[in-house]
């Protein structure tokens, strides 16, 4: 039967086969790209493509740290350790790397339109995860006010 | 906090030890201790009551508002 338990061990698994994604994709980037100027309609600068490249790189420093915190955040609850302080600055690290890697895409529109929808996109989950933080937050308050009443 | 627990006070008065007192009143040790320490943020009417059954005392024996403490 499938329960809670096997639901954080099936995001436990996507995580960490994201992780290995991100590691994946940052590892062959180089070539990645030399596919996209080979395949891409419109030809390609070689100093844009090297912004291209550092843009995707320094997406990937806040995109590991989320995923990171995802997982120590899926380990406390599974431990079912939920409504703590330390879950609560999980959720504002990962929030806040969703701000970084939206203010990163931001200044890439200039290379590719798409950036800015991606940007955007990537700030409303950011915007979305600061409001669960802010709900997991008054639950600890709860909580440690339910767990002194005697 | 305003609010002061005074069981040890009664607890003394009855003679009653800890452990003793907290399977009479149907909570955990941990709890009676959270509650002697001043810890506790509120307490529930229903343990009021058995505290004051088993210590034979008044929710004032065990409570006492303290100004500006």
């Amino acid at each position: 039967m499938w329960n809670p338990k096997k639901s954080v061990q099936l995001s436990l698994i996507c995580t960490k086969i994201v992780i290995l994604m991100v590691v994946a994709c940052a590892a062959a980037l180089p070539s990645l790209i030399d596919r996209y100027a080979e395949y891409a309609l419109v030809p390609v600068e070689t100093s844009s493509m090297y912004m291209f490249m550092v843009i995707l790189y320094l997406c990937c420093i806040p995109a590991m740290a989320a995923l990171v915190c995802l997982h120590m955040l899926l380990g406390n609850i599974k431990n079912e350790k939920v409504f703590t302080a330390a879950n609560v600055k999980l959720l504002r690290i990962i929030s806040w790397c969703c701000f970084a890697a939206s203010l990163v895409l931001a200044f890439a529109v200039r290379y590719y339109l798409v950036f800015g929808m991606m940007s955007v996109a990537i700030a409303f989950v950011g915007l979305i995860l600061r409001v669960v933080k802010n709900v997991i937050e008054q639950a600890v308050v709860i909580k440690a006010e339910n767990d002194y009443t005697i | 906090m305003a609010i002061i627990v005074n069981l040890d006070v009664m607890m003394a008065k009855r003679k009653i030890s800890a452990g003793d007192l907290a399977e009479k009143i149907g909570i955990t040790p941990a709890n009676l201790s959270i509650l002697k320490n001043n810890k506790a943020k509120a307490i529930r009417f229903s343990t009021l009551e058995e505290i004051c059954r088993v210590l034979e005392c008044q929710p004032g024996d065990v409570l006492e508002y303290a100004d500006g403490r």
